[in-house]
């Protein structure tokens, strides 16, 4: 039952919700499982790298890094840009909660809960970033020493 | 070769990958192979946001060069992935610029898109499994899938209405507030903060952010600084949208 509320069910809602952004950013055909698929590794990454790192910034790294680098390996196969499942997968990702917290806060007048909740938010949009750099600059390494080798 | 018809196709397929959302990068590279493999002797197309600036040396010194202008746009993926495909096989094939041209043209009529009931289904899940990932009941779910409903209709109304991007952002997340204050009051035990994140999700710059920092990758920072801007005015505008509703309804009901 544990394993069904903590792992399954989250994994599950990902997947439902890349699939509906999927289809509101005309992703079409197989592209939308792929999207899908995208967004609950993505989310399976996050969930799974916890008891290790116990820190839900570094866990959004991971799971961003995951979803780059699945991403990067369906465009290569499928041959089609590689910025469509990236961004669609990674949307659930997006700290929606964070952002709402922070506002509610700021509407509170609680400013110090206001600046460590914004700042935590920067930090999980940060993680997200980070990894979704390092992931697109390796692969850019990557494919300039192929073709000059 | 009729050098005008071939800066026209090269701008064109420049403007159509723009106008559906691809990265700076993507539209100049494919603006420069497509160049070079009709036997240009330098292809130098330059892109901002809003701005493509194509210029290319023909074979015996003539240098054309046109500039258009790229109004602000949503992000299809499916349009992407054709225009890139397009590319390519243009790039392999280098087919007679008529024959280019009619394929180039054909791709933006033949347009696929998914019917509107579809989209409001889509922007309803959106915001339902949003909310129950977030860890909502079932009940907020289904609350913040009409949320989700309504920004869906709102949004694509004021789309139609050519209404301004934050202003657009703004409004919506005003009027998810205020559903998901109405909802969570008629009906017990829901959670008026789950269901309006749930219905925010749909507006999130998820989506521009990440692409900021592709654009940034690769060296393209007046994109990525203007994309980066983009966003987080989004999420302020959001911010501005919900703390309104919420304000309003706690200074007239004390709620």
């Amino acid at each position: 039952m544990s394993v069904f509320t903590t792992y399954f069910l989250p994994v599950l809602f990902a997947f439902l919700s890349s699939a509906a952004f999927a289809v509101i950013f005309n992703v079409r055909g197989l592209g939308v499982l792929i999207c899908s698929l995208g967004g609950a590794l993505g989310w399976l990454a996050y969930l799974l790298s916890a008891p290790l790192l116990q820190s839900d910034i570094a866990q959004m790294f991971v799971a961003a890094v995951v979803i780059s680098v699945y991403a990067e390996v369906m465009a290569r196969i499928r041959k089609y840009p590689v910025t469509g499942y990236q961004l669609v997968a990674i949307l659930p990702l997006v700290p929606g909660g964070n952002i709402y917290y922070t506002m509610e806060h700021a509407i509170n007048g609680e400013i110090d809960a206001f600046l460590s909740s914004l700042l935590h938010t920067m930090g999980l949009a940060g993680a997200i970033a980070v990894g979704v750099l390092l992931v697109s600059s390796a692969v850019r390494m990557w494919s300039s020493y192929h073709s000059h080798v | 070769m009729d050098y005008d018809v071939l800066l026209n196709l090269a701008s064109d397929l420049g403007y159509g990958l723009m106008a559906s959302g691809a990265e700076i990068y993507r539209v100049e590279e494919s603006i420069q192979r497509l160049l070079i493999a009709y036997g240009m002797e330098k292809a130098d197309p330059f892109v901002i946001p809003n701005c493509i600036i194509v210029s290319f040396l023909a074979p015996g010194g003539k240098t054309l060069t046109q500039v258009r202008r790229i109004p602000s746009h949503g992000t299809d993926v499916d349009l992407i992935e054709r225009y890139n495909d397009l590319c390519r096989t243009l790039c392999r094939e280098t087919p007679s610029l008529e024959e280019a041209r009619r394929r180039l043209l054909q791709i933006g009529q033949t347009r696929r898109t998914y019917s509107f009931p579809v989209l409001l289904v889509a922007y309803w899940s959106v915001a339902a499994f949003s909310c129950l990932f977030f860890g909502g009941s079932p009940v907020d779910g289904l609350c913040s899938g009409f949320c989700g409903l309504a920004v869906g209709l709102a949004l694509t109304g004021m789309t139609r209405l050519n209404a301004n991007l934050f202003f657009r952002t703004m409004l919506c997340a005003a009027l998810t507030g205020f559903l998901a204050l109405g909802m969570s009051h008629l009906i017990p035990g829901s959670h008026s903060q789950l269901i309006i994140i749930g219905g925010l999700m749909a507006l999130v710059p998820g989506l521009s952010f990440t692409n900021a920092i592709r654009d940034v990758m690769a060296g393209d920072m007046v994109a990525g600084v203007t994309k980066i801007a983009d966003a987080l005015l989004t999420g302020v505008s959001i911010a501005l949208g919900t703390g309104f509703a919420l304000a309003l309804t706690r200074l007239l009901w004390g709620v």
